[in-house]
């Protein structure tokens, strides 16, 4: 196990160089100017001073050559944008933010997911299960940014109940942490009401059964942890995504997070923020994966022997 | 899969965003309220800034946001009137001789650390703002001063050289002597920009780029940076040893960054905020805003435009045509909604000299008749033509409405959208062939008609026209050194008949001037005033009692 772990974390070297590689291509293939922000034109001095100053004056080989050897010293080099800041301020001072919004929708999504498609498979075709499904649906299908201005128009501005917006006290953080909850709990729900049913049909639950066994204890111990295995395999992913930040929850919710520059960076052309922030995203996914298939093995021994 | 769909709404939101940045704005100027009612207990105002900051370093802020900011925790050498005229400010005087400016400051500049603010410091910030080393984007605003733009050209060998030469100098504490390129009378106006603001040396010095950050950065002005969350809130607290602190009534600005437009409009109707900072209001709310009591507009110096490329319809006949085809009342009122003002010529109402420099030329509603005349006047007129615009929300649908009052002259025109850096790049200069039509607007650094009439001049980075009139340069150039206020104005009353006039060449149609829109709770809706260059003076802002 230990010798597969090492494998693993040896293997994400090569993947993150070419994580950069191909985003600094990308980068450098669009078209526009990091330090043009407004129609005003630079004049070309100013232009040669600053492609001076952040070397991008130098071929690309050397500067992608800088780029990784900032990053295997956890430099992530300056904003071309954001003046006063670098990537590494950027990372450390605003990362907290989206892994706690991220955190808390997680939060969210695995505390009424899980449980409404839990009850939701073992009474299939109930009240219970339409409504539960109905909700999903309607979870899964409005886009974020309608979600979020419904709820802060009526919860905060007509019944005043929650703040508008911000990141300060636990009552900034339900309207927002509910918002990128809600497709992770819908997929939660409609994900484990499926798989469940399916165990529920499986030969050894039949079996279970026929001994004798109580249905509680059928439920607990075969047919939910057999019905976790796929939503461990989804949840990991999406908790690498919703942690990194959402660029439509944070900027509507005005949450200090990363997640915005995913988007803003790019029309910018901030090229170090845009790569650092890959860099970071294309890390936790790794990391999420691997911890996934470690999850795996302690959840279906078949696994273990065939990694060992 | 289903992970992706945010991130393409994502592009959406970040084109509204983009225009909530850009601001648009509509028509009236705020009158202060004869009764301004008693001053409150509480002086602690709570308002809502448009953006983060990208840079609270007056040599390398670039934005309207920290321009904010820094006008606010620093003490400028002069600030504008409404009439955009230099008032005195940390200077109590100048002189201005031919081509020398000469500042005298007052004795009791400090800054926040207490050292005495000196003319020394203004030498030293002016001259590290042009160091190419610093590599500023606004360096270029200083290139009115002799030396200034060799200096920040200059090679790494020869940079110390040029920096002597550079047309700054401290005679004394209080004396500042400026020798300019050429006479360029708006050049005192001009001090009042950010870009001019003195940073302290030893401060710099010590913290690196890490020195405009709370506990490090040492400022002069009515406020001090007391707190910077970045992307969250900015708290700004009385200095209560500037040199005028007794005439400030705030005690606190507790800021707050919201970028999303429509919730800083939320956040104004929920009470958390009493103030926003003019960065513009969504397009899609306008009708509903304008009939607030909370809402007012102030007239900006900006030009929203078409621009015409000249090689590809170079009858000029055709694009008085189109010009005058254009129902600019009606995008206002419409599309754009936003109480902007018909634009009539390149120079925006409002600025000093707008009454000489005026054409009377271009309606401000479509004039058809007037546009088909000319258009069977025109010589081979193109039928087909492509617009080009940039994806922000609302270029789209004004040039959708272009259009369709062009498509009354038999021009079949195509609209293409692209992103707004791609786009900056696509116009070029040189002028890009595939483009016949173009939007873009220009937003004025300071309040001199120069600054929208240079762009046409046949160098500027600025102009995609192909519009290149030797005449016209010669004019530019003459206003540059014609100090006297009335005889420039007819130098530039000259320069944009060549442009928007009866004989002009039209290499633009105007469509309007810009405004600033904004929320104010009436407890400071009276002191609070935003100016034609976007600035606001919180120094003067008292919260009334309701």
């Amino acid at each position: 196990m230990a010798a597969y772990i090492i494998r693993r974390l040896i293997w994400t070297v090569p993947v993150v160089l070419l994580v950069i590689l191909m985003t600094f291509g990308l980068m450098k293939q669009i078209e526009g100017n990091p330090f043009r922000q407004t129609e005003r034109a630079v004049p070309a001095a100013v232009q040669a001073n600053l492609e001076r100053k952040f070397h991008l004056d130098k071929p690309w080989y050397v500067q992608y050559g800088n780029y990784v050897k900032g990053v295997a010293t956890g430099d992530l080099g300056p904003s071309l944008v954001l003046r006063d800041r670098t990537v590494n301020d950027i990372v450390k001072e605003q990362f907290p933010n989206s892994i706690e919004l991220g955190l808390l929708a997680f939060g969210w999504a695995v505390l009424l997911g899980v449980p409404a498609g839990v009850l939701a498979a073992l009474k299939p075709n109930s009240r219970f299960d339409y409504g539960a499904m109905l909700f999903s649906n309607i979870g899964f299908a409005l886009p974020n940014f309608l979600v979020a201005t419904l709820l802060i128009y009526f919860v905060s501005v007509k019944w005043g109940l929650l703040p508008t917006s911000g990141w300060t006290t636990w009552q900034h953080k339900i309207l927002p942490s509910f918002t990128l909850g809600l497709v992770p709990m819908a997929y939660f729900a409609r994900l484990v009401r499926g798989t469940m049913l399916e165990t529920l049909q499986q030969d050894y639950v039949r079996t279970a059964r026929a001994k004798g066994l109580r249905r509680r204890r059928i439920v607990t111990v075969h047919v939910l942890r057999n019905s976790l295995i796929p939503v461990v395999t989804a949840a990991a992913p999406l908790l690498g995504y919703i942690i990194t930040g959402s660029f439509i929850v944070e900027n509507i919710f005005a949450v200090p997070g990363i997640g915005r520059y995913y988007v803003t960076a790019v029309s910018a052309r901030d090229y170090s923020v845009v790569m650092g922030l890959t860099v970071l995203l294309s890390i936790i996914v790794i990391f999420a994966n691997l911890v996934v298939d470690i999850l795996y093995t302690v959840l279906d021994p078949r696994t273990r022997e065939a990694r060992t | 899969m289903r992970l992706r769909t945010p991130l393409v709404l994502a592009a959406a939101a970040v084109a509204a965003v983009a225009l909530v940045a850009a601001g648009c704005g509509g028509g009236s100027e705020s009158q202060p309220a004869a009764d301004g009612g008693k001053k409150a207990a509480s002086q602690v105002l709570k308002m809502a800034w448009g953006a983060e900051p990208p840079s609270l370093d007056p040599g390398l802020a670039t934005d309207t946001t920290s321009s904010n900011v820094l006008l606010n925790i620093m003490d400028p050498l002069v600030r504008l009137g409404d009439d955009l005229q230099p008032v005195p400010a940390l200077a109590e005087s100048w002189d201005v001789d031919g081509k020398t400016v000469t500042f005298h400051l007052r004795a009791d500049g400090r800054w926040t650390n207490g050292d005495p603010v000196t003319a020394h410091d203004f030498e030293y910030s002016w001259k590290r703002t042009l160091d190419p080393k610093l590599a500023a984007d606004y360096a270029y605003q200083l290139y009115g001063i002799v030396g200034a733009e060799e200096y920040n050209n200059a090679k790494p060998a020869q940079a110390a050289a040029l920096r002597d030469k550079v047309g700054v100098k401290a005679l004394d504490d209080r004396t500042l002597q400026v020798t300019l390129t050429s006479a360029q009378p708006w050049f005192v106006q001009q001090a009042a920009h950010h870009s001019f603001l003195p940073v302290h040396q030893q401060t710099v010095e010590t913290h690196g780029a890490k020195w405009t950050e709370p506990g490090n950065i040492v400022t002069n002005g009515p406020f001090e940076l007391e707190g910077w969350q970045h992307d969250a809130s900015i708290t700004l607290v009385k200095n209560a040893d500037w040199r005028n602190a007794d005439k400030v009534a705030l005690d606190r600005v507790e800021g707050r960054i919201i970028v999303d437009g429509t919730t800083r409009v939320q956040a104004f109707e929920a009470g958390e905020v009493d103030l926003l900072d003019g960065g513009g209001l969504p397009p899609a709310d306008m009708p509903r805003l304008k009939e607030l009591p909370e809402y007012e507009k102030y007239p900006a110096l900006g030009t929203y435009y078409y621009g015409f490329n000249l090689k590809n319809i170079p009858d000029e006949n055709q694009r008085r045509a189109m010009a005058f085809a254009i129902d600019r009342q009606s995008i206002i009122d419409n599309v754009a909604q936003a109480d902007q003002i018909p634009a009539t010529g390149m120079v925006p109402k409002g600025i000093p000299g707008f009454e000489v420099i005026e054409q009377h030329f271009l309606p401000t509603t479509a004039d058809l008749e007037k546009a088909k005349e000319f258009m069977a006047k025109a010589e081979n007129p193109k039928k087909t033509i492509t617009l080009f615009y940039n994806d922000s929300p609302g270029h789209k649908e004004i040039a959708v409405a272009v259009q369709a009052m062009w498509k009354e002259l038999g021009i079949d025109t195509t609209i293409k959208s692209q992103e707004f850096a791609q786009f900056l790049e696509f116009l070029g200069p040189p002028p890009n062939n595939a483009v016949d039509v173009y939007r873009l607007g220009w937003i004025a650094d300071y309040g001199d008609p120069m600054n929208f009439l240079e762009l046409w001049t046949s160098q500027s980075g600025n102009n995609n026209s192909n519009f290149a009139d030797p005449a016209y340069d010669r004019l530019i150039e003459k206003a540059r050194n014609t100090p006297n206020d009335q005889q420039r104005y007819e130098l530039y009353r000259q320069a944009e008949a060549m442009l928007t006039g009866p004989q002009g060449a039209l290499p633009i149609a105007p469509i309007y001037w810009y405004t600033y829109t904004n929320l104010e709770r009436e407890s400071v809706k009276d002191t609070f005033h935003i100016n034609p260059l976007d600035q606001f003076d919180l120094s003067k802002v008292v919260i009334r009692e309701a």
